[in-house]
């Protein structure tokens, strides 16, 4: 009977315990599950950031073309101060370390002893693969590895000005780097990617046993982009730009070579130019893109644009000849470049000999409206919208703002000031028959999946700025003659017929032209009858003092004339 | 109950225990390896990047030119006469 009691009691009382622990059961699982989740939440996960691998920058030749911009890891090697408990430690990672790394065992005793406190301190960066491997193989406790993007430019300065460069990014939200210049800024948005975040079950000793697929996102590398630029006619023109630059010991210059037919950009230019992995140690002067950044008065390169206006609008005839006052215009202060002196001539010969005279008065024959509108459809005076941040519009005053005597300047290219991009987009317009154009540098886009998408940037061929006669007639007659027996004669191809203009700009300091500064330009293409390139050639303050001359005939056509040979033997044997 | 059945069940139970253990054990393993492997390739993906960065340094037209120039520049080495 005792024995009965006894069990049923024993039972009652495992019944009553195991009620206990179940409610227990019950009240951490249901009633208290969300806090001891959120507590146990860290312990039992780890998280990384993926910084996105950022898109890479390719010349012309595509996807297998030359790399000017790309990024890769480097392995820097860290230690932690703060798990070295005792100078033993310290002493056998240093040993380890002077074995692995060849770094200075005492040196680095030094370094960890300064910054006991420190949780991170970098011993070496750009570690090689043996080193890795070996750090990894000794298993030191306290040394760690990590992984940073790094953005390198093969091409160095060759491609600076395009390229660009990228820099840290303000925004802790953004990847580490962002661009700062050149493609790299203007295609952020594309080469950026996104930053991925991945969230791993962990055992005990935190090794990743599980990912929470719910709660990771893996990073997407940005996109490539692909740029109309080629390397070959970019150093084509970057070694014929800067072998006349020394040789006249000029200030700066600008080439820059295009497709006429689609504002495709072949090569660009800038110089001085800078090393995009040094830009922190480059001066800001050599930032600068002139290209798109640099408005200067053209001279006489401007003179082929007013004609062409001119004549399209049919306020001149081709046969008409203009008076060109024997030398001077007294009662608009003009006289001749080198002091020519020329009586009668039409607009060929205006061009050929590059007369000031019959230009101003060209521009009194279109007037001021005439004048201003035609200048503006050329697209002098807002950006070309040219795909490079920084671009100036240039200096095209309202006609309200005009004095007596600025119709006769701007058709010489004074009192106007315009970019290289806005010249050579203009010449484009010359050589393409009168189409507008775009001028652009990205071809192409590569997603991280290698996917190419073409960026549409065909020219509206359909629809012409001047009629197409006049386009021709002012490439293939006036401007090939300019060449055959005027001012650019030494720009005159063997195997091409040439077609261009010379200017020889003065610069303007502290308000007033002196005669020691000008700018050597030369603008213009090849072949005469369906220029395939046209080509922009513009050096800044050669050394008149050296007694070699600083006309755009003597210096800037010269430069031309390499490029173009070079440049169009080149696409003829690719 | 037979003490046979008893013993079948309590052995059965043990194995599914220890089978699920393993299975668990296993798949963390697989799972590390699986991350280590992914790890390691993204190392030899990088490890080729350097190289073709390398090369593309190597065949910078600037560079390219500068050695033909100094080719050009430099004298030209007799040639030893032909037999």
């Amino acid at each position: 009977m005792t024995t009965q009691r006894f069990i049923i009691a024993f039972h009652l009382l495992m019944v009553v315990v195991f009620g206990l622990l179940g409610w227990r059961l019950f009240y951490l699982q249901h009633c208290r599950a969300d806090h001891y989740a959120n507590e146990a939440y860290p312990a039992l996960h780890a998280f990384t950031q993926e910084e996105p691998q950022r898109g890479r920058i390719l010349d012309s030749g595509g996807v297998h073309g030359r790399v000017l911009a790309a990024s890769n890891k480097i392995q820097t090697v860290y230690v932690d101060p703060g798990i070295m408990g005792h100078w033993d430690d310290v002493m056998q990672t240093a040993a380890a370390l002077q074995e692995i790394l060849g770094i200075d065992a005492m040196e680095f005793c030094d370094l960890v002893a300064q910054r006991r406190t420190h949780r991170f301190v970098k011993i070496k960066e750009g570690i090689t693969e043996a080193e890795r491997e070996a750090i990894l193989a000794a298993r030191l406790r306290p040394v760690g590895i990590q992984s940073e993007w790094r953005r390198y430019y093969p091409m160095g300065a060759l491609t600076s000005h395009i390229v660009g460069f990228v820099g840290g990014s303000a925004d802790i939200d953004e990847p580490d780097r962002v661009g700062l210049a050149g493609a790299e800024q203007q295609y952020e948005a594309l080469l950026k990617g996104a930053r991925g975040k991945y969230v791993f079950l962990v055992d005990k000793r935190r090794y990743p046993i599980g990912l929470d697929t719910q709660k990771s996102t893996p990073a997407r590398d940005g996109s490539s982009i692909i740029l109309t630029i080629d390397s070959t006619i970019q150093e084509f023109a970057r070694s014929s730009l800067l072998k006349q630059i020394q040789a006249y010991q000029a200030e700066s210059g600008v080439a820059i070579v295009m497709n006429p037919w689609n504002g495709a950009i072949l090569a660009l230019v800038s110089w001085p130019d800078f090393d995009p992995a040094a830009f922190s140690k480059t001066d800001a002067d050599r930032l600068r893109n002139r290209a798109v950044a640099d408005p200067f008065e053209p001279g006489s390169i401007f003179k082929p644009i007013v004609a062409a206006a001119a004549l399209d609008r049919g306020l001149l005839q081709k046969t008409d000849r203009i008076f060109c006052e024997n030398g001077y215009y007294e009662k608009y202060r003009i006289g001749e470049w080198a002091g020519h002196q020329f009586g009668y001539l039409t607009v060929k010969e205006i061009l050929t000999e590059s007369s000031n005279i019959g230009m101003a008065k060209i521009g009194q024959k279109m007037g001021q409206k005439a004048l201003y509108d035609a200048v503006r459809l050329f697209g002098f005076g807002q950006p070309t919208g040219v795909d490079l941040p920084g671009e100036d519009a240039g200096i095209l005053a309202p006609t309200r703002n005009w004095s007596s005597f600025t119709v006769t300047r701007i058709p010489y290219g004074h009192e106007i000031s315009v970019t290289p991009m806005q010249i050579i987009r203009a010449f484009a317009i010359l050589a393409n028959g009168g189409s507008p154009v775009t001028p652009h540098i990205v071809r192409a886009v590569v997603d991280d999946a290698g996917n190419v998408t073409e960026l549409s940037r065909k020219s509206n061929l359909a629809g012409r700025l001047i009629k197409q006669e006049v386009a021709e007639w002012i490439v293939r007659e006036a401007l090939t003659n300019v060449v055959k027996e005027g001012t650019g004669q030494e720009a005159a191809l063997e195997k091409w017929q040439a077609w261009g203009k010379t200017g020889t700009a003065n610069i303007a300091t502290n308000g007033r032209y002196d005669t020691v500064n000008y700018t050597a330009s030369f603008v213009g293409g090849a072949p005469a009858d369906v220029p395939q390139v046209v080509t922009f050639v513009a050096i800044r303050k050669p050394n008149k003092a050296l007694g070699k001359g600083y006309s755009g005939g003597r210096v800037a056509a010269p430069v031309f004339r390499e490029i173009m040979e070079k440049t169009l033997t080149y696409l003829e044997k690719r | 109950m037979s003490r046979a059945r008893l013993i079948f069940i309590i052995f059965f139970l043990t194995a599914v225990l220890i089978g699920t253990v393993h299975l668990r054990v296993s798949a963390s393993r697989v799972f590390f390896r699986c991350r280590k492997a992914i790890v390691e390739q993204d190392n030899l993906r990088l490890q080729l990047g350097r190289k073709q960065l390398a090369l593309e340094e190597l065949l910078n037209p600037s560079i390219i030119s500068e050695h033909i120039k100094k080719g050009a520049d430099a004298p030209h080495e007799e040639r030893p006469a032909g037999r």
